[in-house]
């Protein structure tokens, strides 16, 4: 792949809560003004609008797909918007995207937005919601297959391959949600942390996973103001460099997806996007993985070769990648620490990897963060997207 | 609230799997080009894009790769099964497909068990293929 060039010069970003008195364009103007604000930019410099698809939520996916933003905004340099879908790698491809608005020459700088409400939502709408996203409607859903079920058939497999015990899978919970409590846009800001006995106490929803490993649904949005990175360096502000990146497609029927070859994926992406920026595992100051449910954190660890093979579990129970262990992981939380926001938490993963290169991010800064390792994925992991994003070129 | 159980949402091309399952066929796909077994069906092969594809019977023996077992969350359609458990099975034809695992208690199924296919009747249209553990 060619070089990225493409940077992260502004972030914006309201509290994840539930909160339905609060609309989605209440959040819209919040984080796409604090976003373009960052970024020293004036509302017109925007010239392109790229927005995460929302899911589950037809008129605001709509409204932002037909271009009602830049209008909403009054973006008034804006030449062009739309809207991207590939669920939790939606935004993903939104920052693809704007790299090619900008090399081609329609936008210099690109605004990326992200909102959900699901407090607004039934409850029984959302449940049938996640009973069918990414699964097959023929061969999966008429047996009573749930997305919690296709992350279960996973964890259990990989459990019985590894070894990685329930309290160990508990544990990851606990590291997410360390790291959550001291940030303000969590759900669970100020929270306590949940201790392994507590994960474990609460009911099963299906097996391995109990209802505190599951994630809660919530309100939240974000945005980012990308540019060039030749742009960027001008500006002279903190901003995140775009480094490199390597991705893979497994399948989108979650019975067709071949372990080895999605253990491979994750490998190999992660191989090749640090190859491409020119750095290796040990240059790495936090691995901000995006993987939705606790489950799947173990794996990951083994995958990015930052726990040995069969171990990534229990690198977690020892604390290792909890807030004030040797191995900054997911500084946000993931899903489990923010709150689930559909699509949203993938932005969210993105905006946080900014936040740390920015040093902005508080009481979670990691110190002298240089390089920042970012997944997603999406659908029920129809593919790994890894990037590297970094604070110079 | 919705709780009539929804029926499989089929292609022109996977009716002949629907037939076999109401009278008790296994049936998956063989690609007459390449030799490769196909599940779940499709309108061309996979890996040759030959429309040359016939139906075999599986002897519907297989192992559970891997399994989850349903307590609570699933939709209301659903809630007058509960506990089930899903599961992977992959077939001695070299494919996997999605079950349920039925006639056993959910703490007594473990990977890799030798499961057996029996058809499940949702109506006069559809059996789903589910499977129970080989006695013996
Ligand atoms: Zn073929």
């Amino acid at each position: 792949m060619a070089q990225p060039n493409l940077a992260i010069i502004g972030i914006g970003e309201v509290p994840t809560r539930i909160m339905p008195e609060r609309t989605r364009w209440d959040i819209l103007y919040e984080v796409c003004m604090e976003a373009i604000r960052d970024a020293g930019l004036h509302k017109n410099d925007i010239e392109g609008v790229i927005a995460t698809s929302p899911q589950a939520q037809p008129v605001i996916a709509a409204e932002l797909a037909f271009g009602k933003l830049p209008e909403e905004l009054g973006l008034k340099g804006c030449k062009d918007n739309c809207i991207c879908n590939a669920g939790g790698a939606g935004t993903s491809n939104c920052l693809r995207l704007a790299e090619q608005y900008i090399h081609s020459g329609v936008a210099r700088a690109v605004l990326i937005p992200h909102v959900t409400v699901h407090s607004d939502i039934p409850m029984e709408d959302t449940i049938n919601f996640f009973a069918r996203a990414g699964v097959d409607m023929q061969w999966e859903y008429p047996f009573g297959s749930t997305y919690n079920l296709i992350m279960g058939l996973m964890a259990n497999r990989y459990m019985h391959e590894s070894g990685c015990t329930p309290e160990q899978m508990a544990a990851v919970v606990t590291s997410l949600r360390s790291w959550a409590v001291k940030d303000p846009h969590s759900l669970f800001y100020g929270k306590e942390v949940p201790s392994v006995e507590k994960v474990l106490a609460s009911a099963m929803i299906n097996t391995p996973l109990h209802k505190r490993e599951s994630n809660r649904l919530a309100d939240g949005g974000s945005a980012m103001v990308v540019v060039s990175a030749a742009d960027a360096r001008k500006m002279k502000k903190p901003a995140a460099y775009k480094l490199g990146e390597a991705v893979r497609y497994f399948s989108g029927t979650p019975v067709l997806r071949n372990f080895d070859q999605v253990k491979d994926g994750l490998r190999s992406t992660a191989e090749e996007a640090l190859a491409q920026a020119g750095i290796s595992r040990g240059d790495v100051n936090i691995w901000n993985c995006y993987l939705a449910y606790p489950l799947a954190h173990p794996l990951m660890a083994e995958m990015l070769g930052v726990a040995p093979e069969g171990r990534g579990g229990e690198y977690f129970a020892q604390g290792r990648m909890a807030f004030g262990g040797d191995i900054p992981w997911s500084t946000m939380g993931d899903a489990p620490g923010r709150g689930h926001t559909g699509s949203g938490v993938s932005a969210a993963t993105y905006v946080e990897t900014a936040r740390q290169l920015m040093g902005k991010a508080g009481e979670r800064q990691v110190k002298d963060c240089l390089y920042v390792f970012q997944n997603t994925s999406g659908g029920s992991g129809f593919n790994n997207i890894a990037t590297i994003w970094g604070r110079e070129v | 609230m919705d709780t009539t159980r929804p029926m499989p949402l089929t292609q022109p091309w996977s009716k002949k799997f629907w037939e076999g399952c109401r009278e008790g066929c296994l049936l998956i796909q063989r690609c007459q080009d390449c030799q490769n077994n196909i599940f779940y069906p499709r309108k061309f092969c996979p890996e040759c894009w030959s429309g040359n594809l016939n139906w075999i019977e599986a002897g519907g023996r297989g192992r559970i790769h891997t399994f989850s077992t349903a307590y609570d969350m699933v939709e209301p359609r659903f809630w007058e099964d509960l506990p089930y458990t899903i599961a992977y099975v992959d077939l001695e034809e070299g494919v996997r497909m999605m079950t349920r695992i039925v006639d056993c208690r959910p703490e007594d199924i473990h990977m890799d068990m030798e499961v057996e296919v029996v058809f499940h009747k949702l109506n006069d249209e559809f059996h789903l293929p589910y499977f129970r553990p080989v006695k013996g």
